[in-house]
């Protein structure tokens, strides 16, 4: 979805905000990760990668086509997890962050998640809780040599959920495109000509 | 095919990039000087050569600390994008990058280094046996580079004729697109 962000006159920039879904886009997210964790930060390389890219959603923004913003969003049983949040230095004063987080809970909310998780840096916790984001608990904890709050929010998802009686062919779409024909749906024009059938029938005999 | 010293007990390694997760350590070094600490816009850091270049990088211990990338050309090697992680800097890992990077050419039987320097690092360069290719430089603004070469093997002095002409700094697409090097068209 490539969504604009910002409305109004023609000259301000162009704000779009998509799940990252090729190589090059999950490139740009670890690159702007590199540059403020790693670059900015001082944060060891392998505690940046942790291990946990490959089983994440990564959601991209982008301000007139340049990236300049990621996030990752891990999905868990009853809640989807926030993390790995950066904007670029260059973009800081754009006012992105909220939007931003905005979409990425909109974006958790479609696919049927009640809740969003994060863990937020200390010096964060006011824009957390003016962003709806309540602590879960008192506990402060640090890692990566910051300290950090955990923070939930309520998500309103609605009968509109996917669940294992939504139409099939909506689950199979691209994610953050959920409520418009994907190309497998495309495809069905096709036909089922179940090019396997004979292969199976003689595995079988 | 290691280059070793060590920096607080920690052995220093440089090794070339032969699998994805090696190529996205030096584009990480990389995002992390440039794009982190110098404020280069994403699009002009990787700039489309990635792929047809050759990429080494320096660990300290497991840590990815530093990166330079490798072109190749029919009349000499590039090094370019070469980067330090900050907090590593003054302990010659660049130095051991750029080694690398000649002994590699030179097992490819290369017999130029071709680089383009920032002003500032012009005499770093000229001490460590680069000559700039000609006293004017080939850019204008803060952005302005100057080429300069070394020798493969130091033992055989480049003729000044093998020089080449100013500037490659153009994604190969373009430089095939016209089939002349960007600068040959200079009045």
């Amino acid at each position: 979805m490539t969504v604009q962000v910002t409305t109004g006159s023609s000259n301000r920039p162009a704000i779009t905000i998509k799940l990252a879904s090729t190589s090059d886009e999950l490139m740009q997210c670890y690159m702007l990760r590199a540059a403020v964790f790693i670059g900015e930060q001082a944060c060891p390389y392998w505690e940046e990668y942790d291990g946990n890219d490959y089983s994440a959603s990564h959601l991209m923004l982008y301000v007139d086509g340049e990236p300049a913003a990621s996030m990752r969003v891990r999905w868990f049983a009853g809640f989807a997890k926030l993390e790995r949040a950066v904007i670029l230095k260059r973009y800081r004063s754009y006012g992105l962050f909220i939007p931003f987080v905005h979409w990425a809970k909109e974006f958790c909310r479609k696919k049927g998640y009640p809740k969003a998780y994060l863990h937020g840096q200390k010096r964060l916790w006011p824009i957390f809780e003016k962003d709806g984001f309540r602590k879960v608990d008192d506990k402060v904890f640090h890692f990566s040599d910051h300290e950090y709050g955990a923070f939930a929010c309520d998500l309103d998802v609605g009968e509109n959920a996917p669940t294992v009686t939504t139409d099939p062919m909506v689950l199979n779409r691209p994610e953050d495109k959920l409520d418009m024909p994907g190309i497998l749906e495309e495809s069905m024009e096709r036909g089922a000509s179940n090019p396997h059938a004979g292969w199976t029938e003689r595995r079988a005999t | 095919m290691n280059t070793t010293n060590s920096i607080g007990g920690q052995p220093v390694t440089i090794k070339l990039a032969m699998k994805m997760e090696d190529s996205l350590q030096a584009f990480a070094v990389r995002a992390a000087c440039f794009i982190g600490e110098q404020d280069i816009p994403y699009s002009e850091e990787f700039d489309g050569n990635d792929f047809g270049a050759t990429h080494i990088i320096a660990y300290l211990g497991e840590e990815p600390v530093g990166a330079v990338r490798l072109r190749w050309f029919q009349s000499f090697a590039m090094p370019e994008r070469l980067a330090v992680m900050q907090r590593f800097r003054g302990n010659a890992i660049g130095e051991l990058l750029i080694e690398r990077c000649r002994q590699l050419a030179e097992s490819r039987g290369a017999r130029m280094l071709y680089t383009q320097a920032l002003p500032r690092d012009i005499k770093y360069l000229e001490k460590h046996g680069w000559r700039r290719v000609d006293a004017g430089d080939t850019g204008k603004g803060p952005k302005r580079v100057v080429a300069m070469t070394r020798p493969v093997d130091p033992n055989q002095p480049l003729a000044d004729a093998d020089a080449p002409d100013a500037v490659t700094v153009r994604n190969e697409s373009q430089v095939d697109a016209t089939g002349l090097p960007l600068g040959s068209n200079r009045g």
